[in-house]
Formats: C-alpha cells, structure tokens, sequence
C-alpha cells in the first residue's frame, strides 16, 4: 500500500526535520501563527457563509455522512498501522504530540529559511488536500473555486514577498479555496469524531491517506506549472501529512467538545450543524414526544397548572386524557373516574406510571387502586 | 383578576380556620386558579346565548343568563342562573340553580336542575361553558324520563302541545 510505504517513511524524515527546527523554534512565532490561523478560519467562516448560503443543506448532510463514514471505515483499516507507529515512537499521545511539533517546526523553519516560494509549496498542498474532499458531484464548483484560489494565490504570493509573513500566504489560499472548506471542516469533523475511539493517531494516517490521494489531484498541477515549483512540492510530498495534520490537527478552530472553538463566530450555527446533525436527530425525537405529549394540554385541564415532563409522559387512562399527577391523585381519592371517558381508572397503567414517581406515592396509589377495585 | 385573587386568599384562611388540611388548602386555590382560567375563557369565547359572571366579588358565586333558544316555547326568555362553585370545585360538580321560573320537567320550583352531569356524571374535565351549553340543550330536548317536576313531565309526554303552551306562557311572564 502506498499510504503504508509513506506512514513508515516518514518518521525518519520527520525527525530530521525535528533536529534541524528544533534550534530555530520560537515560541512566540508559535503563538503568532496559532493567531493568525484564528483569524484565517474567521476569515473562512465569513466568506464561506456567503458562499455556502445557496447550498442544500441536505445534499451536503448526506455526502459528509457517507465521507465520513468511509473515512471511519479507512482509519479502521489503518489502525494497525497507526498502532506500529504508537509502538515504535512509545506513548501514543507523546507520538502525536511530537509530530505536532515537528510538523509546525517544519513549517516554521521552511516558512523562515525558504521564505515565500517553499510556503507556497506548503499553501499548496492544503489546497490540494482540501480540493481532493469534495465528491464527484462537487468538483465542477470546487474546481471553479481552486481556479479563483490559485489566480488569487499567485497575486498573493507576490503581495506576501513584501509582508514576508507566511500566514498570509495560507490566509489568501484558504481565502480562495472556500468552495472547499466545508469539506475540510467535515474532515476535521469526521477525524474529531474519530479521535475519541482511536487515540489521534488513526487521524494521522487518514490524513496522509486524504493527502496522498490529493497530490495526484487536478488542481496543484495547474498551480504547479503556474508557480514553476514542481521540484520543490516533490521534495516537500512526504511531509505533507505533517503539514495537513498542522493544519486540522493543532490548528483546528474546534475540538470534540467545542470548548476552543470561538464562540462569537458568526456562522457557529452552520458550523455546528456538521457535529450536530446527529444530536438534532435526537432532539427531534424528544421534541415529538413532547409534541405529542403537549398537543392535547399544555396544562392540566383540571387544574390549569402547567404540565411538567413527568405529567405530560403521564397516561393514566386509555383514553388519552392527561392531567397532572396531583388532579389524578385527588381524582382516585374521591371519584376514581378518568375525568375524559368517565370510566374507572384502570389499575395497572397507574401502577406503571407512579412507579416512576417511586416510593410513597406508588405504594399509595396502588393502595387506592385497589381499594378501589376492591369496593367496587 | 384582583377580585379573584382576594377571595381566594380570603377562602383558603377560612378554609385553614375551619380546620382544613393541606390538601383543601391548597384545592381552595387550585379552585379559585382555575375558576379565574374559566372566567377568562369564558369572556373570550362564550357559548352562544349565554353569559356568565362572577357575582360580585365572589369568584366562587357566579350568576349565568340562558337565552331561551328559538324554536322552543323558552324563546326569548332570559334565564338567570345561580351557580354555587364548592370549595373542591373541578372534582365536584358546581350547583346551578335557575332563578328564573321556568315551566319545565327538569326543574323543579325551587330552579334546581335535575342533569346528570351536574351529578353523578360530572367530570372534572368540565366547564362552566360546557355546563351551560348542556343546560340550555335541555331547553330543546327536556328529559320527561328522569323529571324533577312529574306532573310537567307527564303533561310534556301527553300533551306536548299544552305543555309548551304553558310553557310559552310562564316564559313571557318570568322571563321576559
């Protein structure tokens, strides 16, 4: 497998790389880029929320569903990779932790010492690998948009030569490629959901699978022969998975848990309603039941108290009237008729009902009950 | 609203001084909360030909008309009605009584109402909307098997046409 020829390739490089960067680490340049990357995904979110307004949602829901799952399905297969790598390199976390670093002073060191030409390199490569998610059905309009993105890079690349800063370079990349963000934040969707299960590390491999199928891809080509630095991409291919796990893995605006994703966004409800699409579907179901729990009273009609939750899950009768639990207690006290059909309350849904309400009051109401039953 | 508020407070301390546990206190306002939701609908949604309202300050005593419903020897007649909600009130049924003298089999001289749902069929889950609603659709179709006043139940099943001529008559002279 090609993928697996790269993963066991590319420690050693990635190590050197370590060696070399390791003197020429700043920690502030670290914090600046962290910032800067902020501020790019702010920038993306914004353009892509313009862009994306038209879009079917649907559509996009069912292909990242199937991404997703495909992707899940591939880092499966992938695990006994990522598990020799663990091995190999000890602690799982330290492994990631360490590639992290590496991968950021790898960029640092190339974005410092090469300057412009080998960022672009590296710019490139992100788009290539988020030109290669979308689908068959979506590469006309992202294709359109790596077109836009490349002609806008190459402007940049000049305007970046003045300001020397490579953030910018990635910022007008990303800037362009916006047609293809959605997929890269599914990616990086899809890989968070994944990294609870499988330790990090699976999300290394899928990236380094995502990218190798994205060299090849149609768009850096272009860019490529427009840039005239074929050699140079080639030299930088195995570090790729290094520069993209840069990317959606320490730069990535949010975690599982959204705890670092910036909350004043102003697309954090497009953005959530990647991660969100399975919750929406759980809050659906109790939104029905609540529904139809709360279509016949929203309060006691007895009573006109509000119904609370463990009212309106509350069916004392076969007849569907609802009322609230201390109408129903008062009801078996004197009458003991369902007040909708005016039948005698049936012994057992009452008994399954208060049992939920446990202790004293199950005991009573079953006394009632039966006292009930009893005399009549 | 304020009236209400002030008469439930005042009936749940009697209810207290009176020795009630804190189950009738707490019916007492359950009560007068939901008197106030019925008074409420029923101002913004009457039943046709009818009316109801507190008596004065007491949610508890409220005062219904009954338009005697056309085609019928009450047409034209303004019924008022008594009503006497209980302290537990949605689990008991009010008491309705007619002020107006009405020649009918159903009620007797003294205006109580012989109906099953005021009775043995009340449920909590009704009204004073739906109880009037009732009361009047007893204009229409008395209940000479079930009469309060047997000789006017007898009169109806004999001679329906006497009966509604007496009817007709004690009509224009109480209720018009």
């Amino acid at each position: 497998m090609e993928s697996d020829s790269i993963s066991h390739t590319s420690p050693p490089s990635a190590s050197n790389c370590k060696d070399i960067s390791r003197k020429k680490r700043v920690g502030t340049s670290l914090s600046c880029f962290h910032f800067h990357f902020r501020f790019l995904i702010f920038f993306i979110d914004v353009l892509f929320f313009v862009v994306d307004f038209q879009r079917s949602a649907k559509l996009k829901q069912c292909k990242l569903d199937a991404r997703r799952e495909q992707w899940l399905s591939q880092s499966a297969v992938k695990n006994k990779v990522c598990c020799k790598e663990g091995t190999n390199d000890g602690d799982s976390k330290q492994t990631q932790r360490g590639e992290r670093d590496r991968s950021l002073e790898n960029f640092e060191m190339r974005g410092t010492a090469e300057a412009n030409g080998e960022v672009e390199n590296v710019s490139v490569q992100h788009e290539s690998d988020s030109e290669s998610f979308p689908p068959n059905s979506h590469t006309s309009s992202s294709l359109l948009g790596g077109m836009d993105s490349g002609t806008s890079f190459t402007n940049s690349s000049s305007s970046s030569t003045s300001s020397g800063g490579c953030c910018s370079g990635s910022i007008t990349e990303e800037e362009g490629g916006d047609g293809c963000l959605d997929d890269w934040e599914a990616v990086a969707d899809a890989l968070a959901a994944d990294d609870d299960k499988q330790e990090l590390d699976p999300n290394e491999n899928n990236k380094e699978n995502l990218c190798l199928g994205s060299t090849p891809g149609l768009e850096p080509n272009p860019q490529l022969g427009s840039n005239g630095e074929g050699s140079d991409l080639k030299n930088s291919e195995p570090e790729c998975p290094r520069m993209v796990q840069r990317a959606t893995g320490t730069c990535r605006a949010w975690r599982a848990d959204d705890t670092f994703r910036p909350q004043t966004l102003p697309n954090l409800s497009k953005q959530r309603s990647f991660p969100a699409t399975d919750r929406r579907f759980g809050q659906g179901g109790v939104s029905w039941m609540r529904n139809s729990a709360f279509s016949v009273p929203s309060s006691c009609p007895i009573c006109y108290e509000d119904l609370d939750f463990t009212d309106s899950s509350f069916l004392p009768c076969l007849c569907g009237f609802r009322l609230c639990l201390f109408c129903h207690k008062r009801i078996l006290e004197e009458d003991g008729r369902c007040p909708g059909c005016r039948k005698p309350y049936e012994n057992d849904p009452v008994e399954a009902e208060a049992s939920v309400q446990g202790g004293s009051l199950t005991t009573r109401l079953l006394a009632r009950s039966c006292s009930m039953i009893a005399r009549s | 609203m304020m009236i209400g508020g002030g008469r439930s407070s005042s009936s749940s301390s009697t209810a207290t001084a009176a020795g009630g546990t804190w189950v009738s206190t707490t019916s007492v306002s359950a009560s007068g909360k939901r008197i106030q939701r019925e008074m409420s609908e029923l101002n913004a949604d009457p039943p046709p030909h009818c009316s109801a309202a507190p008596k004065g300050d007491n949610l508890f005593h409220w005062v219904a008309t009954i338009i005697g419903p056309p085609g019928t020897p009450y047409q034209g007649g303004i019924f008022f009605l008594d009503i006497a909600f209980p302290s537990d009130y949605p689990f008991q049924p009010p008491k309705v009584v007619f002020k107006t003298r009405i020649y009918h089999c159903n009620v007797d001289a003294a205006g109580n109402l012989s109906l099953d749902i005021l009775k043995d069929s009340w449920s909590p889950a009704l009204t004073i909307s739906k109880v009037l609603t009732a009361i009047r659709s007893i204009f229409s179709n008395p209940d000479p098997y079930s009469p309060l006043t047997s000789g006017v139940a007898r009169l109806y099943l004999a001679d329906k046409a006497k009966h509604d001529e007496i009817a007709s008559e004690w009509t224009l002279r109480f209720a018009k």
